[in-house]
């Protein structure tokens, strides 16, 4: 843990801005996110096209592809001007086009609530927030807000998740184990359904279902309340545990969020305060 | 492990932030909303409706986007090529579970390209549960003669909420 806050202070040339780059690794992070989705905007571009639903529920713009075209592009590229501008005018109004267009596809009804789309609106507004304070002069209160913001978004995703898993249906497994343990194709599983018999399978899940209930439980609660660099390396272990033990798709979901921990490891170590101990000098009695 | 001085720090400091307190008390209220939905009925139902976009307004319905809710509640779904009802099913075993928001299974691509590129008429159920409280609902996806689909919601409904 130490070692990797060492290389983190190492790696920072003179006249580093923290806030800055806490700013830019999350932008990074986002692209990762919906670049990962690059799949599912090719698919949904062209069947969204040809196959419409009308349903009356959505009104016609969140229904039309153009508004989805224009939202996700929009995003994309308001996003890329983020992480590479240097003018902070500029980062302000990306950051803000970024977070209209996520918006959208947080409602259009060829993407509402998908997890990609809601976390990445999460980092988008963490984006705003921080842009907008990016030229203060308190660099090192403007860094540990952003951890702190960052870690406390993280925490409470992971709540989501575990209060509605707090069900019987999660905690026997029977829900997690028709989803991936049946037939997702993934290394976890397919090792898994070629090793054990289906009877061992529905235990494995069980168990597998529990642990996922436990861990975004205890980290929703938890995460939050620790210290930044702490908070950075477990959000940063369980997330990637996520799409390591479930699938890589869900790289698109958690990527934005590991960019948003990793914020925690550039939270500088306070500096232990120098005391000053009065020692009273005892005299060694000289020997006569 | 507990680091205090973090965030001492954030409420000692003069300089107020107004945005930041905005966006902590906005996610406290999440928060609250999602550790009171296990034990009040009335949020579990919002949330049952949402996932069934069955909520009563479209801004109540996208007002909600922002709460995190990533595999909730046992939610199931089913398709069917005739009316409920028209054919009795030797085997009604066709259920799948779907990770949230089953009714994604008719908006998203994957659930479009999957069930309805033939261009014929097809009848979604669905249904979530949580913790005793239970929505069904039915759907029609009623071909169209230039191509896509009319989303009819079926009104007879089962739900115990």
């Amino acid at each position: 843990m130490n070692k990797i806050s060492q290389v983190f202070q190492r790696l920072q040339p003179a006249g580093f801005k923290r806030p800055l780059a806490a700013y830019r690794l999350v932008q990074a992070a986002i692209l990762i996110s919906l670049f990962w989705k690059w799949k599912f905007f090719l698919e949904a571009n062209s069947i969204y096209a040809n196959i419409p639903v009308e349903d009356p529920f959505f009104p016609d713009w969140l229904r039309s592809v153009t508004t989805i075209r224009l939202a996700f592009w929009g995003s994309a590229l308001a996003t890329s001007i983020s992480l590479i501008a240097s003018v902070n005018l500029l980062q302000k109004i990306c950051s803000w086009l970024g977070f209209f267009g996520i918006s959208l596809m947080c409602i259009h009804q060829g993407s509402y609530n998908d997890m990609t789309f809601v976390t990445v609106w999460w980092c988008c507004l963490w984006s705003v927030w921080l842009a907008h304070r990016l030229e203060t002069g308190q660099q090192e209160l403007l860094i540990r807000r952003a951890a702190f913001l960052s870690r406390l978004i993280i925490s409470m995703i992971l709540l989501g998740g575990a209060a509605g898993k707090w069900t019987p249906e999660y905690w026997s497994g029977e829900v997690l184990f028709d989803i991936y343990f049946v037939d997702r194709d993934f290394w976890v599983f397919n090792y898994l359904r070629d090793t054990y018999e289906p009877k061992e399978l529905q235990e494995i899940a069980k168990w597998y279902s529990r642990q996922t209930v436990i861990v975004e439980t205890v980290s929703g609660i938890g995460l939050w309340i620790l210290p930044a660099r702490w908070a950075a390396l477990i959000g940063t272990i369980i997330l990637s545990g996520i799409v390591i033990l479930s699938n890589q798709y869900l790289l698109s979901v958690v990527g934005c969020l590991i960019g948003l921990a990793c914020v925690g490891f550039l939270v500088p170590r306070r500096a232990q305060p120098t005391v000053l101990t009065a020692h009273p000098t005892i005299e060694k009695p000289t020997a006569h | 492990m507990v680091d205090l001085n973090d965030t001492s720090s954030i409420n000692n400091e003069q300089q107020r932030d107004l945005s930041f307190c905005c966006i902590l008390a906005f996610i406290g209220l999440i928060a609250v909303w999602l550790l009171l939905m296990p034990w009040i009925p009335g949020i579990a139902k919002q949330s049952l409706q949402r996932f069934h976009l069955r909520t009563p307004s479209f801004s109540v319905w996208a007002a909600q986007f922002p709460i995190p809710s990533m595999y909730n509640f046992a939610n199931q779904y089913k398709v069917e090529q005739y009316p409920p009802g028209f054919v009795m099913m030797i085997l009604d075993e066709n259920w799948r579970y779907a990770n949230h928001f089953p009714a994604r299974v008719i908006t998203f691509f994957a659930g479009r390209y999957n069930f309805l590129s033939s261009n014929q008429d097809r009848w979604f159920t669905l249904k979530s549960s949580y913790r005793g409280q239970f929505l069904e609902s039915k759907f029609h996806l009623e071909a169209q003669a230039e191509g896509g689909y009319k989303l009819i919601r079926i009104d007879e409904i089962e739900e115990s909420l």
